[in-house]
């Protein structure tokens, strides 16, 4: 009940210091609006990003290993047991040199290669299908050592381009984290100041809530509370400028550049719209958490 | 009950303050005062021999900028004592007040306020300490924004308590400081003697037991000192202790109540009904 009483009290008091500075929370929630917007881009471009790379990821995560014309048939056996049995690899196909040429020649991109064939040129192959990325090269350097691969073409791995793509992804990561950490030491700066006015212009009335016995916390509540509301009307703007304009920029950005398979998540929206609110909450909290714990002392 | 018997008193009293003006002040006083002795005598003497509410045990005050406010002080205020705290200014009366309200502690000793040493008070403990006190200030301290009845309720607000008993409690309070009926009025629309009854409302509506007041009659003409004076008396008799920072010479010498001098952070004086002057009168000079 009192506890109840006490938020009442707090959530009328923040209200009210919200209005009454209006400039100042006005300038705080569109600082934290764009802040959130940088933040939102930062998240929809990590999530397209990890979209195009989960493209490639299928594709670069099948391998196939080549194997020489000479080879017993036992030995492939016993090697495809052996990848199967590794626990990196999620699965192993044999294509056996008939089924290779039937699979180029089913190809239409090949139509003009196939009147120039002559025989089988094509190696018989083992599929084989990796769980991690990051695990490919391992699988290639141990295909790379097999006596019956074909030393000619030992395998499609291409070594490059998968840890330029792995590379070029933690790059990102790390560039997310470090902008989001900015942002959010501005943010929270920026909240702080915030808070800063709004007990400046309540300083008569925090100090008769001292002198008549007010807990520091019931002090502070209602600043606390101002910040987080601060921070979910940011995120609540950011949220619908996002929402709004990210499938046009989709589709803008797919019909420009086509070979990158970029395509318009609803499903991402919610989770979206989920890290916002609850960033632009922690933000507000924490900076007036903060401003409170420097400026209100009993 | 003991309030009920107070305020037919309160009445009498306003019925009185109609025909009040200063010049008879002084008349009125003498024989007010007369009354108010032969009550204290029959029920209401301070019993010196009971706990004390407030000690002071050799309490130094060092300021951050050096000046030595306090020093030295022994003070014993017994349950339901009514105390002068007076002196020149710079003496160091509101430094008392401030330890007092632990809004500073103490350079050296001790001050125990109801068997609890104040310096050992845990910082989350000060809260439920004040609310046990009634504070008036010079300046009233009202919220500006807020009414009469907002203002008075604001202490029970903070203190998380239903808007029933806040509603009785503000409406006893208001009552007693006799501005029934201005409840919705704001502080800007009040004389100053009346925002003093306010502030005096809201230091009283959680009953507490001790009231301290520095200048309260600080910014008022003296008939409305006087009256904000009777208000004080009355809460006193009711059983809570009042301790008074005060530069009204006419009062204390009128009361004639418990005066404690402090002159350059020292005790100077402590009269169990004392004037503001010693009779001294080299000392009246020395005071000056
Ligand atoms: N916050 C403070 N910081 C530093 N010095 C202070 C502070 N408050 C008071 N003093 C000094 O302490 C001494 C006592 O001040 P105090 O306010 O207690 O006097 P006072 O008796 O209440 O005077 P007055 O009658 O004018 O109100 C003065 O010299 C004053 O300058
Ligand atoms: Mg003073």
């Amino acid at each position: 009940m009192m506890m109840l009483r006490n938020l009442k009290f707090a959530l009328d008091s923040a209200w009210q210091s919200f209005w009454r500075n209006l400039a100042v929370s006005l300038a705080a929630v569109v600082s934290i609006t764009l802040i959130l917007i940088l933040a939102g881009i930062n998240l929809l471009v990590g999530h397209a990003f990890s979209q195009v790379l989960d493209g490639f990821r299928a594709k670069v995560s099948e391998m196939s290993i080549n194997i020489a014309d000479d080879t017993p048939l036992s030995t492939v056996y016993s090697f495809r047991d052996k990848l199967a049995g590794d626990p990196r690899v999620v699965s192993v196909k044999f294509v056996t040199k008939d089924e290779a040429l039937a699979q180029f020649l089913a190809d239409p991109n090949n139509a003009e290669l196939t009147q120039q064939i002559v025989g089988n040129p094509l190696d018989a192959k083992l599929q084989v299908r990796v769980r991690n990325l990051s695990d490919v090269t391992a699988i290639d350097t141990m295909a790379q050592q097999w006596p019956g691969v074909d030393p000619t073409d030992p395998t499609n791995y291409q070594g490059d381009f998968v840890t330029r793509m792995l590379q070029l992804s933690q790059w990102l990561g790390i560039a997310g984290v470090a902008l989001m950490s900015m942002l959010v030491i501005v943010s929270v700066v920026i909240v702080m100041n915030t808070i800063r006015t709004a007990v400046y212009h309540r300083r008569k009335e925090i100090e008769v809530m001292k002198l008549v016995g007010a807990t520091e916390w019931f002090v502070r509540g209602p600043f606390v509370i101002e910040g987080v509301m601060t921070g979910l009307i940011a995120a609540a703007i950011a949220l619908s400028l996002l929402v709004i304009s990210y499938p046009p920029v989709v589709s803008r950005f797919s019909a420009d550049i086509t070979f990158i398979p970029l395509s318009y998540d609803p499903s991402f929206i919610s989770s979206l719209a989920r890290d916002l609110l609850l960033g632009g909450a922690m933000l507000g909290a924490l900076g007036s958490y903060i401003g409170v714990r420097r400026y209100v002392r009993l | 009950m003991l309030r009920l018997g107070l305020r037919l008193d309160r009445r009498l009293e306003l019925l009185g303050a109609l025909s009040y003006t200063a010049r008879d002040l002084a008349r009125r006083a003498r024989k007010r005062h007369a009354s108010l002795q032969k009550t204290q005598l029959m029920v209401l003497t301070p019993d010196f021999a009971t706990r004390p509410v407030i000690s002071f045990q050799h309490v130094w005050k060092r300021y951050e900028t050096g000046t030595e406010a306090l020093r030295d002080i022994n003070l014993v205020v017994p349950d339901g004592d009514f105390m002068f705290l007076v002196g020149p200014s710079g003496a160091g009366k509101s430094t008392m007040v401030r330890l007092l309200i632990r809004e500073e502690k103490p350079t050296k000793g001790k001050i125990f306020v109801d068997g609890v040493e104040l310096g050992r008070m845990k910082r989350r403990q000060l809260p439920f300490y004040r609310r046990r006190i009634g504070l008036v200030f010079q300046d009233f301290k009202l919220l500006p924004n807020l009414t009469v009845y907002e203002n008075v309720a604001f202490a029970l607000r903070v203190h998380g308590e239903p808007d029933a008993l806040i509603k009785t409690r503000v409406a006893e309070a208001v009552d007693t400081v006799g501005l029934a009926g201005k409840e919705q009025t704001y502080p800007a629309n009040l004389s100053g003697g009346e925002q003093q009854r306010v502030a005096i409302a809201r230091a009283l509506v959680h009953a507490p037991k001790m009231i301290i007041a520095d200048e309260p009659t600080g910014n008022l003409d003296p008939a409305t000192a006087w009256e904000i004076m009777q208000l004080f008396l009355r809460i006193n008799a009711r059983g809570a202790t009042v301790v008074m920072a005060t530069h009204n010479r006419e009062i204390v010498d009128l009361l004639r109540r418990r005066v404690v001098a402090i002159d350059a952070g020292q005790i100077a004086r402590d009269d169990r009904s004392g004037r503001y002057h010693d009779d001294a009168s080299k000392s009246q000079v020395r005071a000056r």
